[in-house]
């Protein structure tokens, strides 16, 4: 008989879920809807008259419509919510033409620079969305609103999903990766390739030559904070600067993109990965709003 | 009518069969729209440009580096893959390094009957480009006559450069129509007209384009409320990415492509002089192609000049991977641009086009000139 043995998921991030405890949405005026469907994690956000009141984070399963329904069901578990009750919702992300219950689609672009004034405030003008697969350095103005952009190229290098292979291939848990790779007394040369691939065999290579976790881990954190530091000098960094997305939580890459760009990211006490439902619930309030006019 | 354009463009290679099976006549491949086309309609001989499927495939790697263009090893595929089996000819005028590599490639592998690299100057600018070329241009034409065993005297010369010329007016005629408000045609539509000339007779490519304009004088492709953005690069037949930018609400509404403006935009204009005189000065003085817009550039100021009369409020700058001609030009086509308050979007096509990947930045890029009603 075979033998099953337990295999520790290093990548599995925890999913999560938040209701405001000072905020009863049944004393609110409009309540508006955000879903972010990515092509790593789902997050659903919902707001009542432009504050934060619930939300979810999980991860996308292979269906998008799917994966919006389950994350705005979690977001409004125990509330006494329902999806009908929501004024508006926009639908964000790779999947947001796939959001069933939304009034309109809007790029995560959009969404994330919204997100951004509303989670770090106006004075942000730079913001890098670290996503699941891509990667995204957005300029704003004081309204949230875009100015320019640049998005990195076809690969995952520089994305979450780079960062879940080596948190595996090291055995290393996804959320210990960063605080772990600042543990070297000096920094090794990064990586010479992001190809997560690439990488990936680099530093299988450095293991047998018997670098320590933490070193290889510090090797990868660093190539990541330069390709993206590269990205971001190309659309130019322009203070204030914060990041959004699942890898803002990794100070691995966060503290040494902040060496590198000689610039302090803002911080926030909110999970940076809902920046794009914010954004897109925001934009429902002003579409409900909007249409309230006409 | 207008279908016609979609119809030929998707059926060029059956067409071409038919036309040698109608005509008995020699079809010429080439690479590279410095060709001159005006000697080759005076033989009886029909051009047909060389240009890729956009699909992906897997037989240029022994032939093309990996870091040329995907544009001249998609071109290579075709001839390796047998799509171009009917040619009787290929040819190309001096182009950039990486078409000329598909070319020497395609001649080493496929041969023809007839194969002929024109050296067309690079320094159009230099006062010798005319003398040159049209020095180059009396070789050719003897090779053309050693070839098709016909004698190409000047009347024939100018028949041929009648029958490109009129086709070159009517098309300018249909982009100028493009300055509407109400537009009346899509720029999917005008990529099809344009790019379906370059495979056709023109002869009867002209018969179909002359009902076309006359249509257009009161028609609307119903797409007012969108966005007027204008598409610049090297080669772009891409109809699938045109379809999506359209798609998000946008219109085409006026290029800068060897596929679109550069190819037809200016006429060769005989008067009755020497006509090989007059082809060259047409080649040496067309809108440029980067490789030949130097020391100054020229191209720029018709990029801008078209921005202002088409009224356009962003500019798409595709960039084929690893063509360095036209990625040199980018930052100062983005500040000459810029400065003209059009909005650009930068994108960088492979062979295959990661359709969603660019929805996104396409979307986002829209997005940017709407109002300020949502914030």
């Amino acid at each position: 008989m075979a033998v099953e043995t337990a295999r520790t998921e290093y990548w599995r991030w925890t999913e999560s879920r938040w209701t405001s405890p000072d905020i009863d949405w049944r004393n609110g005026g409009v309540i508006s809807g955000g879903v972010d469907v990515g092509s790593v994690s789902t997050q659903a956000v919902v707001m009542v008259d432009g504050k934060l009141y619930c939300y979810s984070n999980m991860r996308t399963g292979s269906d998008s419509p799917e994966s919006a329904n389950q994350a705005m069901a979690w977001a409004l578990d125990g509330t006494g919510l329902t999806i009908d009750k929501l004024h508006a919702t926009v639908g964000t992300g790779y999947g947001r033409v796939n959001v069933p219950f939304a009034t309109k689609a809007i790029t995560e672009i959009a969404c994330h620079a919204r997100g951004g004034n509303f989670m770090y405030g106006p004075s942000v003008r730079t913001i890098l969305d670290m996503g699941g697969q891509d990667c995204k350095a957005i300029q704003c103005d004081e309204k949230g609103k875009v100015v320019s952009f640049l998005m990195n190229d076809k690969c995952a290098a520089g994305t979450g999903r780079g960062m879940e292979v080596f948190a595996d291939l090291l055995g290393v848990h996804i959320t210990e990766v960063g605080q772990l790779s600042l543990k070297v007394e000096t920094e090794p040369p990064p990586v010479s390739s992001t190809c997560v691939v690439f990488a990936k065999s680099e530093a299988s290579g450095l293991l047998r030559q018997g670098w320590a976790k933490e070193r290889v881990l510090a090797a990868y954190c660093s190539a990541m904070a330069h390709r993206v530091g590269t990205l971001l000098e190309r659309i130019g960094v322009i203070k204030e600067f914060a990041i959004t997305g699942g890898i803002a939580k990794n100070p691995g890459v966060v503290n040494r993109l902040a060496k590198e760009l000689n610039i302090q990211p803002l911080t926030t006490t909110m999970d940076s990965q809902i920046a794009g439902a914010i954004g897109a619930a925001l934009f429902a309030k002003a579409l409900h709003e909007k249409k309230g006019r006409s | 009518m207008i279908e016609k354009y979609k119809e030929w463009y998707e059926a060029r290679h059956e067409y071409a069969v038919q036309w040698k099976k109608k005509t008995g006549g020699k079809v010429l491949g080439y690479f590279c729209t410095y060709v001159p086309e005006e000697i080759l309609y005076a033989a009886g001989v029909l051009p047909v440009r060389i240009l890729g499927s956009h699909e992906p495939q897997s037989v240029t790697e022994p032939h093309i580096f990996a870091m040329f263009c995907p544009f001249c090893r998609d071109c290579l595929a075709q001839g390796l893959l047998g799509r171009f089996h009917y040619l009787d000819g290929i040819m190309i005028s001096q182009s950039c390094l990486h078409l000329r590599q598909a070319y020497t490639s395609w001649d080493l592998h496929i041969p023809t009957q007839f194969s002929y690299y024109l050296p067309m100057p690079h320094h159009v600018q230099s006062r010798h480009a005319v003398p040159f070329l049209r020095a180059e241009l009396e070789t050719f034409r003897k090779r053309v006559e050693d070839w098709t065993g016909t004698t190409i005297g000047d009347a024939d010369l100018r028949r041929g450069i009648q029958i490109v010329d009129r086709n070159r007016e009517l098309l300018r005629t249909a982009y100028e129509t493009r300055k509407r408000e109400d537009v009346p045609m899509s720029g999917l539509e005008a990529m099809y007209m344009v790019v379906s000339s370059q495979m056709v007779d023109k002869a009867e490519h002209t018969q179909v384009t002359e009902d076309v304009v006359r249509v257009l004088e009161g028609r609307s492709a119903g797409r007012s409320g969108t966005r007027r953005l204008m598409i610049l690069g090297s080669e772009n037949d891409d109809v699938a990415f045109v379809d999506m930018v359209e798609s998000a609400g946008a219109t085409i509404v006026q290029d800068d492509h060897c596929t679109g403006s550069r190819y037809f935009w200016d006429k060769v204009d005989a008067n009755g002089g020497d006509p090989l005189t007059q082809i060259a000065e047409r080649y040496v003085r067309r809108l440029p192609c980067p490789t030949k817009d130097w020391p100054a550039r020229r191209r720029i100021e018709r990029i801008v000049q078209f921005a202002k009369e088409w009224d356009v409020a962003g500019a798409i700058i595709i960039q084929q991977k690893f063509c360095d001609p036209h990625e040199i030009d980018i930052p100062a086509i983005r500040k000459a641009l810029e400065s003209a308050e059009v909005k650009v979007l930068f994108l960088e096509l492979d062979v295959t086009v990661p359709v969603g990947q660019f929805k996104i930045r396409v979307e986002a890029f829209l997005e940017m000139f709407a109002g300020d009603d949502l914030f």
